[in-house]
């Protein structure tokens, strides 16, 4: 195909698009919610991660020894526990550091402050802060440490079951992705048969011209790919549509998610800039390849070459 | 030289448009297909221009063998034969110079190219100055004469006019048949069709009459028999 060949095609694609300028805007319209449908599940998707990871970082137990147990013997707990697979991340307090975290935290009460010092031993044991790899690991670390020889030495267990939180999360991102999958196949499936409708309308505005081509020798190709340009244009209009409403939208939740998250750390404008080509890139081919799907259909279809 | 070798059309499920139809046109020939309407005249057009396939038969166009013609075939035997139809089948929202250049650009042609050509082919069917009106701005003739110079940008072998004065008042017939008589002096097989007593009897070449889609007559020099 030469130079001017391509040259003809985008015109002749440029003059359908503007001759059916309304149905035009129908399309992209279509395609930019789909589109903004997919970028939600994104969203959706990244809060979900990020509620999640915040809830697994706050977990840990806590093993709380007996005063008469000693700083030997702890660290033996810690050794033995530090070769489990499961275990990610062992902090000990020891009993003198137990102590002085006590003080600093009830500088203010007067009355625990005096009892304590009334007291003649230190009265707190030490402790170990597990923290195990995967959230399912925990009831296995304590499992593990019910069955060992140091059970005796320890005064308590503290385990928070952050799971079912975890769980909750889950299932109710997984509820919000189904919903917003089912929107977005909709809406995918919607654009596909408006484009597929669009380029009959543009075949069909466009019969007598395709008539002279045939009748003049233009090529197969050359009478098609007018038709498939357009649904590339309406692609790409509509993407960068999508992007321009994305933005602004994200840039409005900021402020929202750094509260909900009580977290300056989180910023989802910057995994969008960071993942532009990833996520937008992306879109752009998968609509395009989907527009070229659907225009093929109607051009098999309608136009008869 | 283009050749019909036994041509049968049938329209589904039981509609004869040709049977068994011969016909030899020899190169730089004029040759008027007469009958009447629906005795298969532009059936044997369509054939032509690989617009339909024969049912039974073959067709060859200058030792090409046009009858199992591949899609991607049929643009480059469109670009060997020009066609004028009745209706003139020009773009209204098109200058005249643009409808001419219309079947050069989607062709691929360049710029210089169009600018080369399409005064030519205007000069020839005598519309030069006339180039920048539109359809509508001109007379039945002269629209025929703007379809048959977009039908020789091509520099067709042969230029197949299908009831091209279908529309026309006497003067503008008179007129293009003598523009198609000029062409075939130049050198293009003319295959005009007509049911138009006048102009086949003044043009005075071979004339093929056809009948229920029969070839009834075919003479040198004819007459209108029907």
């Amino acid at each position: 195909m030469s130079l001017n060949s391509i040259y003809q095609i985008i015109i002749f694609a440029w003059q359908s698009f503007w001759r059916n300028i309304w149905l035009s805007i129908v399309t992209i319209t279509i395609i930019t919610l789909a589109v903004l449908s997919i970028n939600f599940l994104i969203v959706l998707n990244i809060i979900t991660d990020t509620a999640t990871n915040l809830v697994k970082e706050k977990i840990d137990f806590s093993i709380y020894f007996r005063q008469d147990a000693t700083e030997n013997q702890v660290l033996e707990v810690q050794t033995y526990l530090s070769s489990l697979a499961q275990v990610k991340e062992i902090k000990y307090t020891s009993q003198q550091e137990a102590l002085q975290k006590f003080r600093e935290k009830h500088q203010q009460d007067s009355p625990i402050i005096e009892s304590l010092e009334e007291l003649d031993q230190n009265p707190l044991g030490a402790t170990l802060v597990v923290t195990a790899k995967e959230i399912e690991d925990y009831p296995e670390i304590i499992e593990v440490l019910n069955n060992s020889k140091y059970n005796d030495l320890i005064l308590d267990k503290n385990f928070d079951d952050h799971k079912v939180y975890i769980n909750k999360i889950r299932k109710i991102s997984e509820n919000i992705n189904r919903i917003g999958l089912l929107a977005s196949g909709i809406f995918i499936f919607i654009a596909l048969l408006i484009v597929i409708n669009t380029v009959r309308v543009a075949i069909y505005t466009h019969r007598r011209e395709i008539g002279i081509m045939k009748l003049v020798g233009a090529t197969n190709w050359f009478i098609r790919s007018p038709f498939l340009l357009e649904s590339v244009l309406y692609s790409i209009i509509a993407c960068a549509l999508a992007i321009g409403i994305i933005y602004p939208l994200l840039n409005f939740i900021q402020p929202y998610l750094n509260n909900f998250f009580l977290t300056d750390d989180f910023n989802i404008l910057e995994y969008f800039n960071k993942n532009f080509w990833q996520i937008f890139g992306l879109e752009v081919l998968i609509i395009i390849l989907l527009n070229i799907f659907s225009s093929s259909i109607a051009i098999r279809r309608y136009l008869r070459v | 030289m283009i050749i019909f070798k036994n041509i049968t059309k049938i329209y589904p499920p039981d509609t004869f448009a040709l049977k068994n139809v011969n016909l030899h046109i020899q190169p730089k020939e004029f040759i008027s297909i007469v009958g009447r309407s629906g005795t298969g005249k532009t059936t044997l057009v369509k054939i032509l221009v690989a617009e339909e396939k024969p049912s039974k038969g073959r067709v060859i166009v200058g030792g090409w063998d046009i009858t199992d013609i591949k899609s991607n075939e049929v643009p480059i035997l469109r670009r060997q034969i020009g066609v004028v139809f009745q209706d003139f089948k020009l773009l209204a929202q098109k200058t005249v110079f643009e409808n001419i250049a219309f079947a050069l650009q989607v062709c691929g042609a360049n710029r210089s190219r169009i600018n080369e050509i399409v005064p030519q082919v205007l000069k020839i069917v005598g519309l030069a100055g006339k180039e920048h009106r539109y359809p509508i701005q001109l007379s039945g003739g002269e629209q025929q004469r703007v379809a048959i110079a977009r039908a020789l940008v091509h520099r067709p072998k042969i230029l197949v006019a299908d009831e091209p004065t279908g529309n026309l008042d006497s003067i503008n017939t008179q007129e293009i048949i003598d523009l198609l008589l000029k062409i075939n002096e130049f050198g293009t097989t003319v295959l005009l069709v007509s049911h138009n007593r006048e102009v086949v009897n003044y043009i005075s070449k071979r004339v093929v009459t056809l009948d229920n889609g029969q070839i009834v007559s075919d003479q040198k020099i004819g007459k209108y028999l029907l």
